[in-house]
């Protein structure tokens, strides 16, 4: 057995057993549908439907029924894209990164967040099919054999690589999610005694029967998706901010785009996961095992994170005045002190100046400041996308096409619909599905437990 | 044949059963009639019940639904007897005419199919080279509108037949003791002829009055009852007080070629033009000099420059002494090579005007005021008698035709009293517009493309006009009406032949050549006495006596606010308040559609409070401003170069204020398309200014003293195309030197001219050979590279354009031109509001800021970058203005080919952009990463989407006719944008390939390179080493807009040359 330092702080409070994690985790599955879940999970519809609506809306009528103009060809539809590919990144961070760093905090987390990063990824992916003027030739970006005179996409369109990108990396992250999912699964199965549900949970977990045999293939796959994972979690932001990045247009052409967008993407996903997790430890009770150790790991990388976007944000202006390209120097300028100049102060307020009062360790292991900063960072992440991409293009080359932009119904519409369905299917999950990885943390309980750590130490 | 082999063809027949004996013992098989088959009894015993019964029923009645769900087949039908002269496919060019009273233009109709769809300038045979402008291109609109009247009406209630109409009006035209006829300026010979044989018949009792809806009775008053003509191509010297030559003064569309002639710094020489006037107009903006002036000083500056030529004692006039000294330096190095305008409608004015140029030796130089032309003959003092006696009931009848005065005439209240009190009253308008709506008989005449017709604008020339279509409507010849009172039966057709040819027989149609050609060329050379002007006896300056007239022209008090009214170049006097085109297309100085509004000198606006910026959330201010005890509440709209403390207002709008039907297009829709009320009218778009014209000295007077502004507190949305007005200190978008500048660099390269340099980037090696590495080691732009060059240069077309802001005026013409061409959706005023304008083509309108660049502008206020940036967004408060027509660049490294994931938008073979709208998914990622932002989405299906059904003419039944065949009418979701008339380059290709000849230089015109008045817009081969556009792109001046991008462009722009001292520079 794997011995911990014995100043390290414990993984897993109290006197926990095996059972008493089955417990924990099955227990809430097999029991009553809670009542706020049901007052949580009806708003979340509504909200769900009301974004539908909106979809159906747009398909319908046209983009004309969002603000955009002959000089600012995106807003929110691709700020809200990147927004939620962004949320979509701790996920896969902290389940493959974290998994090879063998970091074991990780474990008490990494379900919930997987489970995150696939819904968002999935919101995320609404976005660019949505903003297509044609919806329904959204086939046509990918390479299908076609009798178009065999016409392929253009592969030079950074677009394009979008359309790999996130497809990749959703496929991997939830397979990952899934593999990770079969043990409990079967845990489930097991101590289900509704016989629907024992089918349902029984089929889920695809005849597990937790044979060493199968134990070893699991951390074999788990490892392998890891590897494959991994770079994943660098590449999709990368691509995504190619973007801009390869673009003409001043404030998008930024060489520094795909690292710094992947910072932001670390700091906006783990202040998601905050959001999500310090409501569920506390509505589930599971304080034992996502405590303040967790939240502290995860503050501390929100401040890492963080100060390379703020370090990102400064290089971006430098260079812009340093380069010497007008157009560049101006697109900053008006960045800051244009008409859009709201944006650009919330964003810098939001997430380089407050996530820097994590340094203080009481504010940072202070439960209701994170919840309120993890909100913070993200609604700062938002501003960020949207100063990036409507900032840049309402004043770009030619003094004449200038131009403005004004949020529809139908924008914002859509955004808070996505948040609707996205918290459906976390409810979805939160009640139906184990909420931690409960057999990985059952590897740990006897390394990391509170007790036993200390009953370890007494020898 | 030993073999006794037995075939047979059936199983039955081997059996031989009793049905196959029988079958074999007749040749053929028998039919079994339907009585004997009716008449089997086994047929009685077989039952259809009632589940088949229904099976059948649902089958039946889901086939029969299916069948009906097929899409809609729209059948073409072929023509029975196929026309000689037309081939589907193939456009038809027909000469004709367009004249409506304000308006002349000898034109080109091109057909399709037997549908007029285009209007273009007759550039061989028309008056002054054809030269026409956005209203006339746009007119062919007015031809399918579905509000034209459809037949003769009586009292804008009851249809009638013509003969009803024809016999109720000659009754009472036959008891009516006083017959009036109220028109435009007749300039048609034979239309003329008509009237006059309408007054024998009715003799003694007709009068015949000329009513210009916007009076130059000043101008023809103080130049003995001419209306000069003015040759700008002679003239050295310009100097205009007030008018607007370039956009709607007098025969604009002709003077603004002329101008260019000598405008073009390559020349030999270059003229020289002063402006003095209250609202920045169009030609103000074009003016090397321009000084704003009050209304109330034109006559002061007119007399100062009198004083100044003449040597008399100077007088001084506030703010422009300067400028009028060197005006009159520049005039008296001039003398017969110059020409002063004034757009006053003050006879003395004009009479000190006319001295001016009498005393330079212009009078036969470069102004004929003998023969003159013979347009805007309307008397002032005439309108307003008749409308004193219809008010006094003594007229009996009044025939109102090609005006509209119930909305134009600045005394409208008195006019429609007037109009009510005269007995019978006729309106041969178009629509049931205010006029013909408030006549006894409305007798709808053809629209000019259904009519013939004949013109004699000039002494000594006719021109024609041909229909192009039969007439849509059950409507009739205005002069065939007079004929018919006249009880003269003969065709107007006929009539027209026979004015000019006494001997003229309808049998001679087909064999007479020389009248064929002149329908052919649209013009023949008159030898009818009655074509030069009649009413002019000897070459004269006005009667009033010049120490008369100085007197009374400086007599003009000033006053704190003062007031001038002005034309649109897009509206002009409001006759095609219908026409969604014109609407749409921006004001070239204030950059609006769709509304007027008071025109306002930002500085004043702000000394007020009003909001001087405006854009979608930020609505103007509307204040209300009254004259002479009549009011109007409109918008203020802030425009540079306005003269502090003077409004402007627009004429042309406020169209159909009593909800008459004149068109969906003339009434406000909101953000639905639906059209807006007041009420239960609905709302017209802008209002009507025209009562703001007053009645002094015997003319209308078109300024006003003594105004007082109110705010009201109330704001407008006002929906404009550009928003920013200034060029930012960006010196790669537009370019612009002073004349000597250019002089000096005439003769270098392209690229090495001191104000046309190649951007440069310092690179890390020795360039400049020195021995050290800094940033004085620059190369070019085009050193560097991150494509694979597309093969630009070499065999093979090029296309390309060569656009010359020296040249460009501004005056919209290629942009309506283009967007009938290309058939571009009209969106309305909300969606232009939102930025959402379809033009393929704009011409983006810089002011100059106060400095030109950032260093300059912190150096000279001392603020700091960010600061000066903003002070920079600021146009000066009377600032240079350039016009910069803006469309798809056609990149050969084009930044939207590489971004469209679906490779969409690829480049041609040739140097184009294309677009396939087909394989558009509307990413719109090409639009955001093109640099000049000139690509435009589909926001939305512009054809069956109910917000744009009053707006755009794709949408309505009739006026969809004019949508061009050979270009696709987009839908819903895809980019689309300029492909230089793609459709037009295949035509001219295929034509040369038919001809076996290589495509010639100039034979392809784009739609707006062929709409240019002025050529500034040269379309053709940029490989061809001969062609006019590569020698272009040689030039000194030429470059590419935002060279330093690298994106390669094959549009060039020539460098703007002012002719200003480098100082004032």
């Amino acid at each position: 057995m794997i011995k911990e330092s014995k100043i390290r702080k414990p993984l897993i409070l109290g006197h926990k057993t095996y059972g008493d994690i089955t417990k924990d985790i099955v227990d809430p599955i097999m029991g009553e549908t809670p009542k706020q879940w049901k007052i949580a999970f009806t708003i979340a519809c509504i909200v769900a439907l009301y974004g539908v609506g909106c979809l159906f809306y747009i398909i319908g009528v046209g983009i004309g029924s969002w603000g955009l103009n002959k000089t600012v060809g995106w807003a929110w539809d691709i700020t809200n894209f990147v927004w939620w590919v962004g949320i979509g990144h701790a996920g896969t961070l902290i389940s493959a990164v974290l998994l090879l760093f063998r970091q074991r905090w990780r474990m008490a987390i990494n379900r919930s967040a997987e489970a995150m990063t696939i819904f968002a990824v999935i919101m995320a992916a609404i976005f660019p099919i949505i903003h297509m003027g044609r919806v329904w030739q959204a086939y046509w970006t990918l390479p299908l054999p076609n009798q178009f005179g065999s016409l392929w996409p253009n592969f030079n369109s950074a677009l394009l690589w979008d359309v790999f990108a996130i497809s990749t990396y959703f496929s991997v992250s939830l397979v990952f999610w899934y593999i990770g999912l079969i043990p409990d699964f079967a845990t489930i199965r097991d101590k289900m005694v509704k016989p629907g549900w024992k089918k349902f949970y029984s089929i889920l977990s695809f005849g597990w029967s937790g044979r060493a045999k199968h134990w070893t293939r699991f951390e074999e796959v788990s490892l392998v998706l890891a590897g494959i994972a991994t770079p994943l979690v660098f590449s999709v932001h990368s691509i995504v901010s190619m973007d801009f990045a390869t673009s003409i247009i001043p404030g998008w052409h930024t060489t520094i785009f795909p690292p710094y967008f992947v910072a932001g993407a670390v700091f906006s996903g783990f202040a998601m996961v905050q959001t999500l997790l310090l409501i569920m430890r506390k509505v589930m009770k599971l304080e034992a095992y996502i405590n303040l150790r967790h939240i502290e790991y995860m503050n501390i990388v929100i401040i890492v994170t963080g100060s390379i976007v703020g370090v990102a944000y400064l290089t971006e202006l430098f260079v812009s005045w340093y380069s010497g390209v007008e157009y560049e120097s101006y697109a900053f300028i008006n960045r800051f002190s244009g008409p859009l100049a709201w944006s650009y102060w919330a964003m810098m307020t939001c997430n380089v100046i407050s996530p820097q009062l994590f340094w203080i360790k009481k504010l940072r292991t202070n439960l209701q400041f994170t919840f309120f900063m993890s909100i913070i960072v993200n609604i700062g992440m938002w501003f960020e996308r949207f100063v990036i991409i409507v900032t840049s293009i309402h004043r770009d080359y030619l003094p004449a096409a200038w131009g403005e932009f004004k949020a529809t119904p139908m924008d914002i519409g859509l955004f808070i619909g996505t948040i609707g369905i996205f918290f459906v299917l976390f409810l979805l999950f939160a009640r139906y599905f184990p909420v931690l990885a409960l057999n990985e943390l059952k590897t740990i309980l006897k390394v990391s437990g509170e007790s036993y750590k200390n009953d370890n130490n007494k020898h | 044949m030993g073999m006794n082999t037995k075939y047979w063809s059936s199983l039955d027949e081997l059996q031989q059963t009793a049905a196959a004996q029988e079958a074999m013992s007749t040749e053929f098989a028998r039919e079994q009639s339907v009585e004997n088959f009716l008449a089997d009894d086994k047929l009685k015993e077989t039952n259809t019940g009632r589940r088949d019964f229904l099976k059948f029923m649902g089958f039946s009645l889901a086939a029969a639904t299916l069948a009906a769900c097929e899409t809609p087949v729209v059948k073409s039908i072929p023509y029975v007897v196929k026309p000689e002269e037309i081939t589907p496919g193939v456009a038809n060019y027909y000469a004709s005419t367009y004249y409506d009273g304000n308006d002349y233009g000898s034109i080109l109709v091109k057909t399709r199919e037997g549908r007029p769809i285009f209007i273009k300038g007759n550039k061989e045979f028309g008056m002054d080279g054809g030269a026409i402008n956005a209203r006339i291109n746009a007119s062919v609109l007015g031809l399918y509108d579905g509000a034209r009247l459809k037949g003769p009406r009586k009292n804008n209630s009851s249809d009638i037949d013509w003969n009803t109409l024809d016999t109720e009006v000659k009754a009472a035209l036959a008891s009516a003791s006083s017959i009036r006829i109220l028109s435009n300026t007749i300039i048609s010979p034979s239309t003329k002829r008509a009237i006059a044989e309408f007054s024998n018949k009715y003799a003694g009792k007709v009068k015949h009055v000329q009513y210009d809806t916007v009076s130059y009775a000043g101008l023809n008053k103080a130049n003995n009852g001419v209306t000069p003509s003015y040759d700008f191509s002679k003239a050295k010297t310009i100097v205009s007080i007030g008018a607007d030559f370039l956009g709607t003064w007098l025969l604009s569309s002709a003077y603004a070629a002329g101008y260019m002639e000598r405008r073009k710094p390559e020349g030999e020489w270059m003229s020289k033009h002063y402006q003095f006037e209250a609202n920045m107009s169009l030609t103000g903006s074009n003016a090397d000099v321009r000084v704003p002036i009050k209304p109330s000083q034109e006559g002061q500056v007119v007399a100062a420059l009198y004083a100044a030529v003449t040597g008399s004692a100077p007088i001084s006039v506030e703010g422009a002494d300067k400028a009028i000294a060197s005006a009159a330096a520049d005039l008296k190095k001039s003398r017969g090579a110059s020409i002063v305008v004034s757009s006053s409608n003050d006879v003395y004015v004009q009479t000190v005007v006319a001295a001016i140029n009498e005393a330079l030796g212009n009078h036969g130089a470069t102004i004929d005021n003998v023969t003159g032309t013979n347009f805007f003959q309307g008397k002032d003092e005439e309108v307003r008698a008749l409308v004193d006696e219809m008010n006094a009931g003594t007229v009996d009848a009044l025939i109102i035709y090609g005006t509209n005065p119930a909305y134009s005439y600045p005394e409208t209240d008195k006019f429609i009293a007037g109009l009510q009190k005269v007995k019978t009253s006729v309106c041969f308008n178009h629509f049931a517009d205010e006029t013909s709506s408030r006549c006894a008989y409305s007798a709808p005449d053809h629209h000019y493309l259904e009519a013939w017709n004949d013109y004699a604008p000039v002494k000594g020339r006719i021109d024609l006009a041909q229909p192009t279509i039969s007439p849509l409507y059950n409507t009739r010849y205005a002069q065939e009406a007079f004929l018919r009172w006249a009880d003269n039966n003969t065709e107007y057709y006929d009539y027209i032949r026979q004015t000019h040819n006494s001997a003229y027989t309808s049998a001679a149609l087909k064999t007479d050549a020389q009248w064929n050609m002149a329908v052919h060329n649209g013009t023949f050379a008159s030898t009818v006495s009655e074509a030069a002007s009649t009413v002019n006896a000897t070459a004269a300056v006005s009667t009033i006596s010049i120490s008369e007239a100085l007197a009374k022209a400086t007599a003009a008090k000033s006053s704190e606010w003062e007031l001038s009214v002005y034309q649109k170049v897009t509206m002009g006097i409001g006759n095609q308040a219908n026409n969604a085109l014109l609407q749409e297309t921006p004001d070239p100085i204030t950059k609006t559609t769709w509304d007027n509004y008071f025109t306002m000198s930002p500085a004043d606006m702000r000394e007020m409070g009003l909001q001087t910026y405006i854009g979608q959330c930020d609505c103007a201010d509307v204040i209300k401003v009254t004259v002479n005890g009549k009011s109007l509440t409109l918008p203020a709209f802030p425009t540079p170069g306005q003269k502090r403390g003077t409004i402007g207002v627009a004429l042309g709008y406020g169209r159909g204020a009593g909800n008459e039907e004149i068109g969906n297009a003339a009434y406000q829709t909101g953000k639905a398309g639906v059209h807006l009320m007041d009420g239960d009218k609905r709302q017209t778009i802008g209002k009507n200014a025209f009562p703001f014209i007053s009645f002094v000295d015997g003319t209308w007077s078109f300024k006003a003293t003594d105004v007082t502004i109110e705010k009201t507190g109330e704001t407008y949305s006002v929906a404009t195309t550009q928003m920013h007005s200034t060029v930012m200190g960006r010196d790669s978008v537009v370019k612009e030197t002073d004349l000597a500048t250019f002089l000096k660099n005439k003769d270098k390269k392209r690229g090495e001219a001191e104000f046309n340099l190649i951007p440069a980037l310092a690179v890390h090696e020795d360039v400049n050979g020195d021995g050290v590495i800094n940033a004085q080691d620059k190369k070019t732009v085009d050193n560097f590279d991150l494509w694979r060059a597309h093969p630009v240069e070499g065999p093979g077309h090029r296309w390309g354009l060569a656009i010359d802001l020296n040249s460009c005026i501004g005056c919209a013409s290629c942009i309506t031109a283009c967007h009938i061409e290309n058939n571009v959706p009209v969106v309305g005023k909300d969606e232009v509001l939102r930025h959402r304008d379809m033009h393929w083509l704009r011409i983006d309108r810089y002011f100059s800021s106060e400095f030109e660049t950032l260093e300059e502008t912190k150096e000279q206020t001392g603020k700091g970058t960010i600061a000066a940036y903003r002070h920079m967004e600021d146009p000066a408060e009377n600032p240079k203005t350039v016009h910069m027509p803006m469309m798809c660049q056609h990149c050969n490294h084009a930044p939207c080919e590489t971004v469209c994931p679906v490779a969409a938008t690829v480049h041609s073979n040739e140097g184009l952009n294309n677009m396939a709208y087909n394989r558009c998914i509307g990413t719109r990622y090409c639009a955001n990463n093109c640099p000049y932002k000139v690509r435009r989405f589909n926001w939305f299906n512009y054809v069956t989407n109910d917000k744009f059904s009053m707006v755009n003419p794709a949408q309505d039944d009739t006026l969809r006719m004019v949508l061009n065949p050979d270009v696709t009418v987009r839908t819903r979701g895809v980019m689309e944008k300029c492909s230089m008339c793609q459709q037009r380059i295949q035509e001219g290709k295929l034509e040369a390939k038919k001809a076996g000849l290589p495509v010639a230089d100039g034979a392809i015109q784009t739609a707006c390179s062929e709409a240019c008045p002025v050529g500034c817009i040269v379309f053709g081969d940029l490989n061809d080493i001969n062609s006019l556009v590569n020698k272009k792109s040689q030039s000194v001046r030429a470059y590419h807009a935002l060279e330093e991008t690298g994106v390669k462009p094959n549009v060039y722009y020539m460098t703007k040359v002012r002719n200003i001292e480098p100082a004032e520079a």
